[in-house]
């Protein structure tokens, strides 16, 4: 019976392992105010265009430590509670692009790799010797290159473009689960206290079995 | 106080008589081991289900517009709903990981023998709403993965002879999974748990009759049983309390783990995932149902590799006490079985290529056939073992076993 769970825990083990088709760059979310503030300004200024984020309002902006001032500027008339929904008309980025471009607030789950994929995504683009743009990850994208990266030729402005994406995809990391800390740092604590519970059990069991002969 | 409450209430209603008789008196046989846990966690995580759903479902909204932004209102807005939500999600994966070990706990030590086929049965109906309740369930967040799973699993019924595109129409209450499937899923959803908490009492009341097997499978006699309180009692806490650490290490560290990432994206009829794959617990079934080349064929595939289980107490033909501890035949069957298992499971989580479909046709062929080989190695590993000679411990208990429920059946047909 021991060995039927080896089995089974090396079948998890082998199914985890699969190995996804296309490379990802991995990142390393960052999950500090002042990187995922950096995060808001860029997806305001280059997405918010385009991208609704319908779960997220202005409101939850002043929580993560932007400045009121931007938030009045980017809001207008809007209210604190009104979503961050994008500022063009989904029919015109339809028509415009084809494509319609998806909300953004649960992007970082909403695909096979997660922040990897949309970071991968990002800074996949590269310029044939055609003069055409592609992407790596998602070829057949109808989302122009955004921040660059298939123009940028000089080491110092890729780094730059690499660092804001991490940036913003440390924002939708923290916008697709806005209680993914607080979620860890109470499971610290449950841990902490099953981990002493279960030992006392432990110790009563094998008190009240040691009074069987 | 108390006690003159008891009394009065003894008077009118066999309260304490019953506790003493069927909880904490249960005579339980002493050398039970840990893989005895599972039963009572089974019992816990259903409990920890109907707690979280029902107040999942004062948040949830079941229409088509609005349960995937309800959904995120939980998440986000409403006081510790990611904790509910997470709680429940994992739940469900965590009552198929309890209830696996506990049938496999079952095979291994040949538990589903005389006299505890209801038992077997009993269990194999609340395997069966336990999958039910599950599926329904997955449909609720909405997504893309809730929606064409629940597609495709309803399609099968096109198989059904004559009537089957009816019976596919009568299930969805549409053409389609929409807004009348949501909101039927949720109403069965919610009535399911209970009809599984009906189907445990009826299942405790067998276990009660016939009583626990044990690792020796051999009946015990009186003075190997000891009473239920406190040494199962304090035995199952300290297994419910390891259980809970790799369960809360599922809610609190990774619990998208457990959630595909394409149910994050609300559901779309117009666009189909490049790749639909049901829950973990699915996936050795839906790999049968995808081994046969024929729709027909696959779902009937599927569905006796379900109820197959139910003809255990008689394609096991063996007497030898004790399950696969004293039948190394059995035991070895029992090991290949596990793996075919893993196999399938595998092989229904990747996307099917030429290579996977044999291999899985392969697993599939297994799978039956172990079953099917099973009546011919047990009655050829009894006779086997015989030749060999048994102890004549297990000789005495195989001859006092017989005559203990020839006697009960006389004891029974007198009264
Ligand atoms: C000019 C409009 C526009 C802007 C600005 C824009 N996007 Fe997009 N985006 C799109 C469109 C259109 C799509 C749909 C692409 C498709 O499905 O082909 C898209 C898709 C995406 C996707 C999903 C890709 C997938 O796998 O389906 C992500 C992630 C994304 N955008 C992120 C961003 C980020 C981050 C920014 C800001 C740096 C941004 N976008 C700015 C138009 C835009
Ligand atoms: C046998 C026990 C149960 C099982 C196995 C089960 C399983 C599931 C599953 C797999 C989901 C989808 C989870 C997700 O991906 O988010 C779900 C959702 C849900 N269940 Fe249950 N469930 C059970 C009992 C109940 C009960 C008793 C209720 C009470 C009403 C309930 C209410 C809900 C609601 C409202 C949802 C939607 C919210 C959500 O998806 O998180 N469940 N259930």
């Amino acid at each position: 019976m021991n060995k039927f769970m080896m089995v089974l825990a090396s079948c998890c083990l082998a199914a985890s392992a699969l190995a996804s088709e296309v490379k990802l760059d991995t990142v390393k979310v960052g999950i500090d105010k002042p990187t995922v503030g950096r995060g808001v300004e860029a997806m305001m200024t280059d997405c918010h265009s385009c991208h609704s984020m319908k779960y997220i309002k202005y409101r939850d902006l002043l929580s993560l430590g932007v400045d009121k001032k931007k938030v009045d500027e980017w809001r207008g008339d809007q209210p604190m509670d009104a979503a961050l929904m994008a500022q063009m008309p989904e029919a015109d980025a339809m028509a415009a692009y084809g494509s319609a471009p998806p909300d953004l607030s649960l992007m970082a789950k909403a695909r096979e790799g997660g922040a990897n994929y949309v970071y991968s995504y990002l800074l996949g683009y590269y310029t044939t010797p055609d003069g055409t743009t592609h992407n790596h990850i998602f070829p057949a994208t109808k989302m122009p290159d955004i921040l660059g990266m298939s123009n940028a030729k000089e080491a110092a402005e890729r780094t730059a473009i690499q660092g804001k994406a991490r940036d913003i995809v440390s924002y939708l990391v923290w916008a697709s689960d806005p209680h993914a800390q607080e979620r860890q740092s109470l499971g610290y604590y449950v841990m902490g206290y099953l981990f002493v519970l279960t030992l006392m059990l432990y110790f009563v069991k094998n008190q009240i079995w040691a009074k069987l002969k | 106080m108390p006690h003159r409450i008891i009394n009065w209430i003894d008077q009118r209603f066999p309260l304490t008589s019953f506790v003493k008789h069927e909880l904490t008196g249960y005579p339980t046989p002493r050398n039970l081991s840990y893989w005895w846990n599972f039963g009572f966690l089974a019992g816990f995580v259903l409990m920890l289900q109907v707690a979280t759903g029902i107040f999942l479902a004062m948040h949830y909204k079941a229409d088509i517009a609005m349960s995937f932004d309800s959904i995120q209102h939980i998440m986000r807005d409403v006081n510790y709903g990611w904790l509910l939500r997470y709680l429940h999600s994992t739940g469900a994966s965590a009552f198929f990981f309890v209830i696996f070990i506990h049938m496999a706990r079952t095979l291994y030590y040949g538990s589903y023998r005389a006299p505890r086929e209801l038992l077997w049965w009993t269990g194999q109906g609340l395997l069966l709403l336990l999958m039910g309740t599950a599926f329904m369930g997955y449909l609720l967040p909405w997504g893309q993965m809730s929606f064409w799973g629940a597609t495709v699993i309803t399609n099968l019924f096109r198989a059904t002879p004559f009537i089957g595109d009816q019976v596919v129409i009568w299930l969805r209450g549409d053409y389609t999974v929409g807004d009348a499937t949501l909101t039927r899923f949720f109403a069965l959803h919610y009535l399911f748990p209970f009809l599984i908490i009906g189907a445990v009492i009826v299942h405790l009341v067998a276990l009660h009759t016939v009583k626990s097997s044990n690792p020796s499978g051999i009946n015990l006699q009186d003075k190997d049983n000891i009473p239920f309180h406190p040494y199962f009692t304090i035995k199952d806490l300290y297994g419910l309390g390891l259980f809970l650490m790799l369960y809360s290490v599922f809610v609190f560290f990774m619990p998208d783990s457990l959630i595909e990432p394409a149910n994050n994206i609300p559901a779309n009829p117009m666009v189909t995932p490049n790749h639909i794959v049901p829950e973990w617990y699915f996936l050795p079934f839906y790999a049968i149902l995808r081994s046969v080349p024929n729709m027909v064929g696959g779902v009937v595939a599927m569905g006796v590799s379900v109820l197959i289980f139910a003809f255990m107490p008689y394609l096991d033909r063996s007497r030898i006490p004790g399950g696969a501890h004293y039948r190394p035949m059995f035991r070895g069957l029992f090991y290949f079985f596990a793996i075919d298992m893993g196999v399938l499971g595998y092989i229904g989580y990747i996307p099917p290529t030429e290579q996977s479909i044999l291999i899985g046709q392969v697993a599939t062929f297994i799978y039956f056939t172990l079953f099917l080989i099973l009546p011919f190695l047990s009655k050829f590993e009894e006779r086997w073992l015989m030749k060999r000679g048994l102890t004549p411990e297990i000789e005495a208990l195989i001859a006092s076993e017989a005559k203990e429920i020839s006697e009960k059946s006389k004891k029974r047909s007198k009264r």
